[in-house]
C-alpha cells in the first residue's frame, strides 16, 4: 500500500491525508474514527493489506466497522484490503531503526 | 527542536537514547504479553468497590434524612463515602478506561469508547484534550493546555502580565471548581480569547458541555435531594461536599504530575520527527512522581506513577508500581533525572511555583534543579518568539482549516 497517498473524506467533505502522522496520532489517542472523526465504537476496525494483516501492523487509523467497510468500497480503495475487527490496539510510534517510519497500529484482541 | 535539548541535557549519545528506547519497549512488550485474568479481576473488583461505596453513601444519606438522632454523623459518613466513590470513579477507573487501558478485555462496558464518567466534562472532549493534546504534546509550552489550564502562569518562559498577580486566587478557584475547569478544558480558552476558535466547533462543544453539566447538576442537586424528601438539604450539601472533595483531590494529584521542581517544559515547534525513544525521554523528563502506599496510589488513579503513565498511558494502571521500579533503575543507569518525592513536597513545590510566577521573573528566582551534567544553551524562547499554536488544538481535525 502506498501509505502516503490514501485519502478519505471525513464527515464535512474535507479530504485529509488519512495516513498523515498527525491525523493518525490524533485518531489513536483521541480514540476517534479516522474516517468520520466521531468517537470510536466497539469493535474497532482496521483496513490493511495482506502483508499488514500478516504482520498485525496497520497504517490506516482505527475506524468504525461501517466506515471501514464504506471506505473499502470506494473507487480508490486498495482491492487487497482486508477488514480486521478488534476490541483494542497498541499505537506504535516509529523507532529510529525501523524500516517502516510510519506510526502503526497493532490490534491486541482480534475478534 | 527541544528533543535535541533533551539530549544535550542528559548528555546521552544517539545510541544511548535508542538503547533506552529498546529497554522501555521490552518492558512494554512484557506487560502486554502478561496482562490477563489477574488484571481483569483487579479492575472488575475496583468497579464493584466503587459502586458499593457510592450506594452505601446514597443509602446513608437517605437514612440520615429519615432519622433525627444520628443526622450529623450520617451526613459526614455519607458525604465521605460519596466523595471517595467519585474520586475512585474519576481517577482510577474513568481516566484509565478512557485511555484504553482495559480495551483488550473486550468488555462491553469497560471500554474507552463507552465509558462516560461522573464529572462535568464529556468523555469525548476529555479524550481529545487529555489523551491527545496533553499526552502527545506533554509540557510543550503553547501546545499543552494542562500547563496552567489556560489561566495560570506555570513556566518562567510564559510572558508575565499584571493579571497574573491574582494567580493564587485563580488557583484556589480552579481547585474548588476543578470539574468545571476541566469541563471547559477542550474549548481552549486562549484560542477563544484570540478569536482563533471555529465558532461552529465552539458551539458544538458548548452544547455538549451544557448537556453533560446539566445532567450532573440534575443528578447531584435535584434528583437525589428530591428522593430524600424532607432531608433534601442534607443530601444536597453532602453531594456538594463530595464534589468538592473530588475536585480538590483531583486538582492536587494532577498538579503534582507536571509542576514539581524537576519536571521540565519544552518549547519545540515541531515534534513529529521525534523517534519513539526521544518521545520516551520527553515523557520521563516532563513528568513527576510521588511516593505513597498502595491505597494512596489507587486513590490517585496510579498517577503517583506519572512518569510510567506518560511512558505507557494505555497499559493497565495496576502494573505501574512494578514498571516504576524498572524505569527508575533505567534512569539511574543512564543518569536521567527521575523526579519523585512525597505528595506534600511535590504539591508544595507546585504551589510555590504558582505563587512565585504571579510575579515578573526579575522579582523571583528559578527553582528548577541544575541538570546532572553542565547544561548548554537550551535556546528557550519567549512567547513572541514561539510558533503559532497548533491548528487542531481544542477542536477536532474536521474543524481545522
Amino acid at each position: 500500500m502506498d501509505a502516503e497517498r490514501v485519502v478519505i473524506a471525513v464527515a464535512d467533505g474535507r479530504v485529509p491525508d488519512v495516513t498523515a502522522a498527525r491525523w493518525v496520532t490524533q485518531c489513536a489517542l483521541s480514540r476517534i474514527c479516522g474516517s468520520c472523526a466521531e468517537s470510536l465504537g466497539r469493535p474497532v476496525a482496521f483496513l490493511g493489506t495482506p502483508e499488514e494483516v500478516a504482520r498485525n501492523a496497520f497504517h490506516l487509523p482505527p475506524m468504525h466497522v461501517d466506515c471501514a467497510d464504506a471506505l473499502r468500497r470506494t473507487p480508490d480503495a486498495d482491492p487487497t484490503w482486508a477488514l480486521v475487527r478488534t476490541a483494542g490496539f497498541e499505537f506504535v510510534r516509529p523507532a529510529r531503526e525501523d524500516l517502516d517510519r510510519h506510526p502503526r497500529f497493532e490490534p491486541n484482541s482480534l475478534l | 527542536m527541544a528533543i535535541s535539548d533533551v539530549k544535550e541535557y542528559t548528555h546521552l549519545t544517539e545510541e544511548e537514547v535508542e538503547q533506552i528506547g529498546r529497554e522501555l519497549d521490552a518492558i512494554r512488550t512484557e506487560i502486554e504479553e502478561s496482562r490477563g485474568a489477574k488484571d481483569a479481576a483487579y479492575i472488575n473488583r475496583l468497579i464493584k468497590v466503587q459502586r458499593g461505596l457510592a450506594a452505601a453513601g446514597r443509602v446513608t444519606l437517605l437514612a440520615s434524612s429519615a432519622t433525627g438522632k444520628a443526622k450529623k454523623p450520617a451526613w459526614v459518613a455519607g458525604a465521605a463515602l460519596l466523595g471517595v466513590a467519585k474520586i475512585l470513579e474519576n481517577m482510577e477507573i474513568g481516566h484509565n478506561v478512557m485511555h484504553g487501558q482495559w480495551d483488550w478485555m473486550n468488555d462491553p462496558e469497560i471500554h474507552s469508547s463507552n465509558w462516560e464518567w461522573d464529572t462535568a466534562q464529556p468523555a469525548e472532549q476529555w479524550k481529545h484534550s487529555h489523551n491527545y493534546i496533553h499526552h502527545q504534546f506533554t509540557n510543550v509550552l503553547g501546545y499543552d493546555n494542562d500547563i496552567g489550564y489556560g489561566i495560570l502562569r506555570m513556566a518562567r518562559e510564559q510572558k508575565w502580565h499584571p493579571v497574573y498577580i491574582g494567580q493564587p486566587i485563580y488557583n484556589a478557584l480552579l481547585a474548588s471548581l476543578f470539574q468545571w475547569g476541566v469541563a471547559l478544558h477542550d474549548l481552549d480558552l486562549e484560542r477563544i480569547r484570540k478569536g482563533q476558535k471555529d465558532p461552529k466547533e465552539m458551539k458544538r462543544q458548548l452544547r455538549q458541555i451544557a448537556r453533560k453539566g446539566r445532567n450532573q447538576i440534575l443528578k447531584d442537586y435535584v434528583v437525589y435531594p428530591a428522593l430524600s424528601g424532607k432531608g433534601w438539604k442534607w443530601t444536597l450539601t453532602a453531594n456538594m461536599t463530595a464534589n468538592l472533595m473530588r475536585n480538590l483531590w483531583a486538582y492536587v494529584i494532577i498538579f503534582c504530575g507536571h509542576f514539581p521542581d524537576g519536571a521540565m517544559h519544552f518549547t519545540e515547534e515541531e515534534i513529529e520527527d521525534e523517534t519513539r525513544s526521544e518521545w520516551y525521554l520527553r515523557q520521563i523528563l516532563g513528568a513527576a512522581n510521588f511516593e505513597g502506599g498502595p491505597l494512596l496510589h489507587i486513590m490517585s488513579g496510579n498517577l503517583g506513577f506519572q512518569i510510567e503513565h506518560h511512558l505507557f498511558p494505555d497499559l493497565p494502571s495496576n502494573r505501574y508500581a512494578d514498571i516504576a521500579v524498572r524505569v527508575r533503575a533505567l534512569c539511574e543507569k543512564y543518569d536521567i533525572p527521575y523526579t519523585i518525592g512525597p505528595l506534600h513536597r511535590q504539591y508544595g513545590q507546585a504551589l510555590r511555583t504558582i505563587i512565585k510566577l504571579s510575579l515578573p521573573n526579575k522579582m523571583t528566582s528559578s527553582d528548577q534543579p541544575e541538570p546532572p551534567t553542565p547544561a548548554r544553551d537550551r535556546k528557550r524562547r519567549s512567547d513572541a518568539e514561539r510558533p503559532p499554536r497548533r491548528q487542531e488544538l481544542g477542536g477536532w481535525m474536521r474543524s481545522a482549516s
